[in-house]
């Protein structure tokens, strides 16, 4: 029955096929956009999550401080349950990192006698979620209303900053999305409607001889499912072009996203919701048209 | 077999269709139900498959009461019945055998005992050359008779055939009545509706007859004009 069933399904999808054709690309297209706006969320979050797992600050200090005071300093963080690592980096070490990273600079700093650069202390904070960072701020402006720390870097804020693009992307990847389903479900919707119209005679039939209700319906809930099975695949497809076979493409498109994003690896899971939401989509689209269009 | 008991039915309030019908068919009858056109024929036949419900009184089949069969269960009581219908009802994009195969296949029956059925009841129809045709290219008497093939394929119990020779010539006519003789030897019920009193005449079997709604002959032996 099943088998009789699908093959019905795909016969309804195929009798029909510009209107097929038409309802396949909207889901596809409502899909991709989901998929897209899914899967650069997600790789914003990690980074952001990843950053936010490595907290680090930088303290410069004034050249007046003395060995004494920075031991103070340094033991005070050491103390504090949320610093994982401190570091000090000194004048000369400073200058040493810098020859070493840029070595063609080197002429610009040779004409000081000393290191222009000022000593610091390297904070790495244990992993905390983001919700604790306050924790992190708090201790950070403790430290910079000491007379010898003169400013401090810190990448913590940057992972804010973030966070906020990434909820305004999330929420116009749920509001794009959302609407362009809404769409979907409207047009599986009817063209389900079309074939019921299609096979009124057949159904009336059907129904004189003895056929069930279920053997009425299920081939039209299973073209519903095929067509956002089919629609989701199309999309999947389509995602894997736009990442995979045009990084080049998708990387001017995401521009200002790009470091943090690893266009290539779009996770398997994300097809996996892509297909299960399409065919959702068409079942409940179906079911809807049938309630509507197939009374007993 | 089936038991009418005080049946009536009306559409419009106060205009009965039928009136306070009351009969009974046994298992292996063939009846024919006579009247002239709008004297409630084809709404009587509907209420045997409930495809219509007594606004008042009750029908037994096989002694159950129909009206307590649940709207998702009428199923059932239609695959005990086979339907002939006025208008053959034959699906132009299925071919003859498709269209004898359809009471099977929507019984999820295996291929092979499809095949085997379909073939026989053709057979017994003599529409056997036909199987591969598609309804629109054959006649109006194979177009009859493939709507018999499939009405008789499920081995139902009962056999309802409306106005089955209408469009029919009296020769073509009488050859469709010896089929359903055949078909009633092997024991299944015929309720056959029909206005053709030359049949009714030729072929002597019990006549419920309807005027205006309501029972006006209930007689075994055929021979309307008598009356």
């Amino acid at each position: 029955m099943i088998r009789g069933a699908l093959r019905n399904g795909f016969t309804h999808i195929l009798r029909n096929r510009l209107v097929s054709l038409l309802s396949l690309s909207v889901i596809a297209f409502a899909l991709l956009i989901f998929g897209v706006f899914d899967f650069v969320n997600h790789q914003i979050d990690s980074y952001i999550n990843n950053f936010s797992k490595n907290v680090e600050a930088i303290f410069y200090l004034k050249d007046q401080a003395n060995f004494k005071e920075i031991q103070q300093l340094a033991d005070r963080l050491k103390g504090n349950a949320l610093v994982k690592e401190i570091t000090f980096i000194s004048q000369d070490q400073a200058l040493r990192d810098f020859n070493n990273q840029y070595p063609d600079l080197k002429y610009i700093l040779a004409e000081f006698e000393q290191s222009p650069f000022p000593a610091s202390l390297q904070v790495i904070f244990h992993p905390v979620q983001p919700e604790n960072h306050e924790k992190i701020t708090s201790l950070i402006n403790d430290v910079l209303s000491l007379s010898i720390v003169e400013s401090k870097q810190i990448n913590l804020e940057w992972a804010e900053k973030l966070t906020a693009v990434n909820r305004f992307i999330n929420a116009v990847g749920w509001f794009l999305s959302t609407i362009l389903i809404v769409i979907s479900i409207f047009i599986i919707f009817n063209t389900i409607k079309i074939n019921i119209v299609y096979r009124k005679d057949e159904i009336i039939l059907f129904r004189l001889i003895g056929a069930s209700d279920a053997y009425i319906r299920i081939p039209f809930i299973i073209e519903g499912a095929i067509m956002g099975f089919l629609g989701s695949i199309m999309a999947c497809f389509l995602l894997f072009l736009l990442f995979k076979v045009f990084p080049m493409t998708a990387s001017i498109i995401f521009d200002a996203v790009k470091n943090m994003i690893d266009l290539t690896r779009i996770a398997p899971t994300l097809y996996l919701k892509m297909i299960i939401l399409g065919t959702l989509i068409g079942l409940f689209s179906s079911l809807l048209s049938l309630r509507r269009f197939l009374k007993n | 077999m089936i038991e009418f008991y005080h049946v009536s039915k009306q559409y419009v309030k106060n205009v009965w269709v039928l009136n306070d019908i009351t009969f009974s068919i046994k298992k292996g009858e063939f009846v024919f139900l006579t009247g002239v056109s709008g004297a409630g024929k084809t709404t009587l036949l509907k209420m045997i498959y409930k495809d219509e419900i007594p606004t008042k009184g009750q029908i037994l089949i096989d002694s159950s009461n129909i009206s307590l069969i649940g709207r998702g269960d009428v199923y059932k009581l239609r695959r005990e019945i086979g339907i002939i219908f006025q208008d053959f009802k034959l699906l132009s994009n299925r071919t003859i055998y498709e269209n004898v195969a359809l009471p099977l296949l929507i019984r999820g029956e295996r291929k092979s005992l499809i095949d085997k059925r379909v073939n026989s009841s053709l057979s017994l129809v003599g529409l056997s050359h036909r199987r591969n045709y598609y309804p629109m290219h054959v006649s109006g008497g194979e177009q009859q008779r493939a709507a018999i093939a499939r009405a008789i394929v499920a081995n139902p119990k009962i056999l309802i055939a409306d106005e089955p020779t209408g469009n029919l010539d009296t020769e073509l006519s009488i050859e469709i009545f010896h089929i359903f003789e055949r078909i009633n030897a092997n024991g299944i019920t015929i309720i056959l509706a029909t206005h053709d009193r030359h049949l009714l005449n030729m072929f002597p079997k019990r006549i419920i007859s309807l005027d205006q709604g309501k029972v006006v002959l209930d007689r075994e032996g055929g021979g309307i004009q008598d009356d």
